[in-house]
């Protein structure tokens, strides 16, 4: 299998003007660091080289042949003609694929649910943690007053809330209920892979079980850190406090080499569904061998040229191609090799 | 991964003129703990209407797998034994070039999943030293899984081949087609 | 009484067909299972070992089992799904009974049995004991088979009990009767290993013996020709050194001149014909006109491939034959069964290594269930139900006076035949389903209508128990205890596995109970399976079949003995005749002429095209358990019938378009698969399916005058194309279909 090489210039371009942006956007973000809460600066370090690591993983995965075809079709055919429609279809699938994750339902309805409880859990903790570490979210009591606070982004208000209230309940209790989802859904998959027989035997520990430990880890340090000063007047707060922050710094720099980069590279299907439909309308491929339609000619197309660019030659004498056959036509077509092959040896059978 | 008893020695070796297409692979690969209830093998006739040859593909394990070289989320991977696994369900985003791709025909697309599935060479038994789900049910010896002795010594009349041609592209496997003997290669076209 | 009590697709809803398929990751427990059960599948004649993983008392999946020697791990598809029949949502769970308008309600067993054993009473005492008939199985293990047997004359006290085997190896027994005195394959399969030649005619080995395969195969290694007899290019066919496509119907044509063939050109074995055989003369004096040209012009095989076959069989040093219901349904099975044993005979090639001889059996049990005592004209042990000294022998053991034992009996169409004619008034049923795996199935419905009382013990609720009065839910293979005999004559253990689910109860213990109402409790009185075994052991002391020497402990240490195994002793017979002793009366082995009569139907230019039946790989019989098989039935949904392209355009047929196949019998719609691999002259409709999809509307009830086997395999019908292409295979309900 062909490698892609490590050390990529152009990715390592990309990765730091885009690290570059994102540490102006800090700074204006939490208007040059007024709104900036010292105490997360080992967050914000992890969190820059988290997207530096993720930019780079995904530029040199950009480039790799079959992936730039998918992000150049996907490309071509959203913004060429019919924008309204592809927009909706691409909401349509975002919210099924991304946002619900629609796919993993059909595989199981508890692996679905196990799923979702994680993902919304991220998601969330990501969606409030980010913003806070960059300074771009702080809260403050409303002037002149003792019970109200207002929630500010970017250094503009947008809301305040009765402190005691049911938002104030929520919205600082927003990560502990991120933690709890986080932990029912990664317990659900950890014990699963510690039973089903067909896990245990393709599982690794650090590609499969330590992301999992490490969700869990988390989640429940991050829940300690809660309790410890609501319930037990602060004890071992400090400690907790350095390996939560340990744990949720490991999980960001790991994010571009392991098991959650998937997050990242999700969309990627819906570029997938975007090529077969608009492949779809442009024509079917027929198999030579079986004569029903198997798969659109765009795919039989691209293939054919993504496998040379591979260095793989399937073409045939005339012009043809190996990849013009189905599935099926392609094994009975060995098939057919094969009893030529034993036909010319003088028996079938030896 | 517990590969512990992987057994190096043992080797799969296919002869589908053998195959009577009963299809106990196909049932029996079910079984199998990796692809929870889908099977994984092929079975399926070469032209019914004018005979009832049938074919048996299992994944054939290619040494530099086009499978994995057109995956455009690196869901498949190669291991030390040489086993091309499954998509990885995280990674894979279904699109089918895979499916397309591989001069075999063997991965396959479970549309409702929206994933990719193929042979693991039953890895949950290999891995712990059993043979394969397909090749130990399989009735007739069209699948049979064991060490290049024992083939040796049941089929004196014919060749293990693990060299397929595809015009001017050669691809080559862990997994062996029985051929005459003498044969180096089996050229497809 | 016996019409349904509603509409068959009310029943259907309720009880099945349905189609049962894994949890998407198998069953809950399969990775862990309470206990693993090493026991043997429950469909053909081979017998192949599994292991059945239970988990709380259900089957949750299996394991193959490696170290049986028969097969070491290899299984057909049926073999891998037969793990989904204990824990079936259609498995019978308590008693029913049929009530008009309302169709089976649950019952108690204490209410069923009691009605059972009055309406036996009554029908008896009215219409006479034989009016109440018993039709029983032959996937019932030994003990079963015997004990039905038993309960049949001794309970029931009527002489009318047969059984489903007689639509399956009768033929087959009673040629080797005639010709070695005893009906048994002559050889184990590992005799095949070393033979030069094999001859396997009417068996499509390949799909409804997969797993026998493997010993041909392993033949053909070491350099045996294979010759194939069927009129289909069976897949078995498709590499064999010579396929004789036979015409249906046609089979002892060629047999006979192949006997002219080695006779003409002396490739005999003189020493064995003179020494040891009888009724040479005779015989080939019967085939002296077949020459190859008139053989060629009966049975549509060119005489080239008929004298090639010939030559290969008549200077083969070792060689093994093989046949089953390919030549064995028809009006002349018993002949044509001859006409193989007369070559076997000719060339001496029997009772020595890799010289072999057999028929396949077809069913579970097929072989130990034919040697017991469920067979109209038989008593345990093989013996003659007419023989006055096997009488008594038999009457003694059971404890009862001879003359209160009945004699003959009906055979299994024969029973329908007479339930029209009144004669038979009440049946009661065992693991047999007669309205789809008897022929005429159209006039056995009229039969079933007619019973005044029917009553059927079964694990699901078959079509033909669809007309019962009360059903009792029995017990599946791995829900009881038992023995088996492969078709190599092999008695096997199976083990009870699970106990019956519900209130299900065994098959044994309904029979006893049912004995103990009517009243012969002293006489049925067996602790367990083993008993009955035990008692087996002596009622077929002395018997051709003789399991006297054999005994659970040495079936369950040596995996499996070969009867005849007459002292515990005695090492069992894996190949017989080694010593040359026939158990004819004369001690010889018995040529018997076999000359070539047409079959009971003949096409005309009403019924212009030859229909022949079959099976499919995926399906066992009459499809009780295989059509609620989910994988099993998707893997061939529906009945097609197959013609040949140059027939097909005759008739402007196009690939599944649906044709209409009508007899002077009845008439089906089927999709047409137009295939090469099939006689120009034949269409073939494999026949697991019931009602309107049912090929044996379309066959006739024309008997074999000894065997009394249906002729399934020969007919005249005719085609109409109806313009139609049918739906997709996928969406077929044909497994339901009424």
């Amino acid at each position: 299998m062909k490698k892609s090489r490590t050390f990529n210039r152009k990715a390592l371009l990309i990765a730091s003007g885009l690290s570059a942006i994102m540490v102006a956007s800090v700074f204006y973000g939490s208007r040059k660091l007024q709104n900036f809460d010292a105490a997360l600066i080992t967050y914000l370090f992890g969190t820059v080289f988290a997207f530096f690591g993720i930019v780079y993983r995904y530029s040199v995965w950009l480039q790799r042949p079959p992936t730039w075809l998918y992000f150049k079709r996907s490309m071509q055919f959203l913004f060429k003609g019919k924008v309204f429609s592809h927009f909706w279809f691409l909401s349509k699938e975002t919210v099924n694929n991304i946002a619900l994750q629609r796919f993993i339902y059909p595989r199981s309805q508890y692996r679905w649910v196990a799923h979702f409880c994680i993902a919304l859990g991220c998601m969330s903790a990501f969606a409030i943690t980010f913003p806070l570490t960059f300074g771009w979210i702080h809260f403050t009591l409303a002037p002149g007053s003792i019970s109200v606070y207002e929630a500010h982004f970017f250094g503009f208000k947008v809301f305040d809330f009765e402190l005691g209230s049911l938002i104030a309940f929520l919205t600082f209790h927003a990560l502990n209920w991120s933690s709890w989802l986080v932990i029912i859904g990664s317990v659900y998959y950890l014990r699963r892979r510690l039973t089903n027989p067909g896990l245990i035997a393709t599982q690794t520990f650090e590609g499969d079980l330590l992301p999992l430990i490490l969700l869990i880890a988390i989640s429940v340090t991050g829940l300690f850190l809660t309790y410890s000063y609501q319930f037990m007047k602060g004890f071992a707060f400090d400690f907790m406090a350095v390996l939560h922050a340990v744990t949720v710094i490991m999980f960001l720099i790991w994010i571009p080499f392991g098991k959650f980069f998937h997050i990242i590279q999700r969309p990627a299907q819906i570029a997938a569904h975007i090529y077969k439909r608009e492949g779809v309308q442009r024509g079917m491929a027929v198999c030579e061998h079986t004569g029903a339609e198997f798969t659109t000619q765009l795919h039989v197309d691209d293939l054919k040229e993504l496998t040379r660019e591979l260095g793989f030659d399937f073409d045939r004498e005339d012009g043809t191609s190996h990849l013009d056959l189905s599935p099926e036509g392609k094994r009975s077509r060995l098939a057919q090799a094969h009893l030529k092959a034993r036909q010319e040896g003088g028996n079938l059978f030896g | 991964m517990n590969y512990t008893n992987f057994n190096r020695h043992e080797e799969f070796f296919v002869d589908m003129q053998r195959c009577i297409g009963c299809k106990a692979c196909e049932m029996a690969c079910a079984e199998c703990e990796t692809n929870g209830q889908e099977t994984m093998i092929h079975v399926n006739y070469v032209d019914r209407a004018t005979t009832v040859q049938t074919t048996v593909q299992v994944c054939m394990h290619c040494e530099d797998p086009v499978c994995a070289n057109v995956c455009p989320a690196d869901a498949i991977s190669q291991d030390e034994f040489g086993i091309v696994h499954t998509a990885n369900t995280e990674r894979c985003i279904g699109c089918s070039n895979c499916v397309m791709a591989c001069p075999f025909g063997v991965p396959k697309k479970e549309e409702s999943f929206d994933l990719m599935m193929k042979c693991t060479m039953c890895y949950d038994r290999t891995s712990v030293g059993k043979k394969p789900m397909c090749a130990t049910v399989c009735p007739s010896g069209a699948l049979f899984y064991g060490t290049k002795e024992e083939i040796e010594e049941m089929r004196p009349n014919s060749t293990a081949v693990n060299s397929f041609i595809f015009g001017k592209e050669v691809v080559n496997t862990k997994v062996n087609i029985m051929m005459p003997k003498g044969s180096k290669e089996l050229r497809i076209f | 009484m016996a019409k349904l009590p509603v509409s068959a697709e009310n029943i259907v809803k309720l009880f099945g067909p349905h189609k049962n398929y894994s949890p998407k990751e198998g069953f809950e427990g399969r990775d862990e299972p309470d206990k693993v059960v090493e026991t043997h599948c429950c469909f053909c004649g081979m017998q192949c070992g599994i292991k059945l993983l239970v988990k709380e008392n259900k089957v949750v999946g299996f394991d193959p089992w490696m170290e049986f020697p028969f097969n070491e791990g290899r299984l057909c598809p049926k073999g891998v799904q037969r793990y989904l029949q204990n824990n079936h949502p259609d498995r019978l769970l308590t008693p029913l009974k049929r009530v008009e308008g309302q169709g089976f309600v649950p019952t108690s067993w204490d209410e069923s049995m009691n009605k059972v054993v009055t309406e036996i009473s009554r029908i008896q005492l009215k219409y006479g004991n034989d009016a109440f008939a018993m039709l029983s199985g032959v996937s019932l293990t030994n003990e079963k088979s015997y004990l039905v047997g038993k309960f049949a004359r001794v309970a029931l006290k009527t002489k009318n009990l047969d059984y489903n085997g007689r639509l399956c190896m009768v033929s087959a027994g009673a040629g080797n009767k005639k010709a070695f005195g005893l009906d048994r394959a002559s050889n184990n399969y590992s005799d095949l290993e070393y033979a030069e030649v094999i001859i396997v005619a009417g068996a499509n080995i390949s799909e409804t013996f997969p797993t026998l395969t493997h010993w041909i195969w392993k033949a053909r290694d070491r350099g045996a020709k294979l010759i194939v007899i069927d009129p289909r290019n069976i897949p078995l066919a498709r590499t064999a050194d010579l396929h004789l496509d036979v015409k249906p119907g046609t089979d002892s044509a060629l047999y006979g001149a192949m006997l002219k063939y080695l006779v003409d050109h002396d490739m005999l074995d003189h020493d064995f014909i003179d020494n040891y055989t009888s009724g040479f003369q005779e015989t080939i004096d019967a085939v002296k006109d077949y020459t190859l040209e008139w053989a060629e012009e009966i049975t549509g095989i060119k005489k080239e491939k008929i004298q090639a076959a010939a030559e290969l069989w008549g200077k083969a040093k070792t060689s093994f034959l093989l046949h089953a219901r390919g030549i064995e349904h028809h009006s002349k099975g018993v002949d044509n069964v001859l006409g193989c044993i007369n070559l076997v005979l000719a060339t001496g090639r029997i009772g020595k290594p890799y010289c072999g001889y057999g028929t396949i059996t077809g069913q579970g049990n097929g072989q130990g269930g034919r040697e017991h005592g469920h067979k109209c004209d038989q008593l345990p042990g093989n013996r003659d139900i007419e023989n006055p000294e096997h009488r008594k022998y038999i009457a003694d053991v059971w404890g009862i006076n001879e003359k209160d034992l009945p004699g003959k009996g009906l055979s299994a169409y024969e029973i329908i035949e007479a339930i029209h004619r009144g004669e038979i008034r009440g049946l009661i049923s065992i693991c047999f389903n007669p309205l789809v795996s008897l022929p005429n199935s159209n006039y056995v419905r009229a039969a079933l209508e007619k019973l005044e009382f029917y009553v059927c013990i079964d694990f699901f609720l078959n079509e033909t128990a669809r007309h019962a009065d009360i059903i009792l839910p029995g017990s599946l293979q791995e829900e009881e205890e038992g023995t088996t005999t492969s078709a190599e004559g092999r008695v096997i253990r199976i083990r009870q596995a699970v106990t019956p689910p519900g209130d299900a109860r065994t098959d044994t213990s309904i029979i006893l109970d049912l004995a103990k109402r009517l009243g012969e409790q002293k006489r049925f009185n067996f602790e367990n399976s083993e008993a009955i075994f035990n008692e087996l052991r002596v009622a077929s002391k002395g018997g051709t079949a003789d399991y006297n020497g054999i005994t659970y402990k040495r079936v369950e240490d040596e995996m499996g003995v070969f009867w005849p195994c007459p002292t515990e002793d005695h090492p069992g017979t894996p190949r017989l005749w080694e010593d040359k002793k026939f158990k004819t009366p004369d001690g010889k082995a018995h040529f018997n002429p076999a000359p070539y009569k047409l079959p009971g139907e003949v096409t005309d230019e009403q019924y212009p095209i030859t229909l022949t039946t079959g099976r499919v790989v995926s399906q066992y019989l009459s499809g009780t358990q295989t059509r609620r098989i989910g994988k099993l039935v998707d893997q061939f949904p529906e009945p097609l019938v197959e013609i040949h392209p140059n027939l097909a355009k005759e008739y402007g047929i196009q690939q599944r378009e649906l044709v209409r196949v009508s007899t002077r019998r009845g008439e089906g719609i089927f999709p047409a698969n137009i295939v090469e691999t099939i006689r120009e002259d034949t269409v073939f409709i494999p026949y697991h399916w019931s009602g309107v999809k049912s090929a044996n509307q379309l066959t006739p009830g024309t008997l074999d005058p000894i065997s009394k086997i249906p002729e399934f395999k020969v007919c005249a019908c005719k085609l109409e194309p109806l313009r139609e292409i049918a739906p997709a295979s996928s969406e077929s309900t044909a497994y339901a279909s009424t």
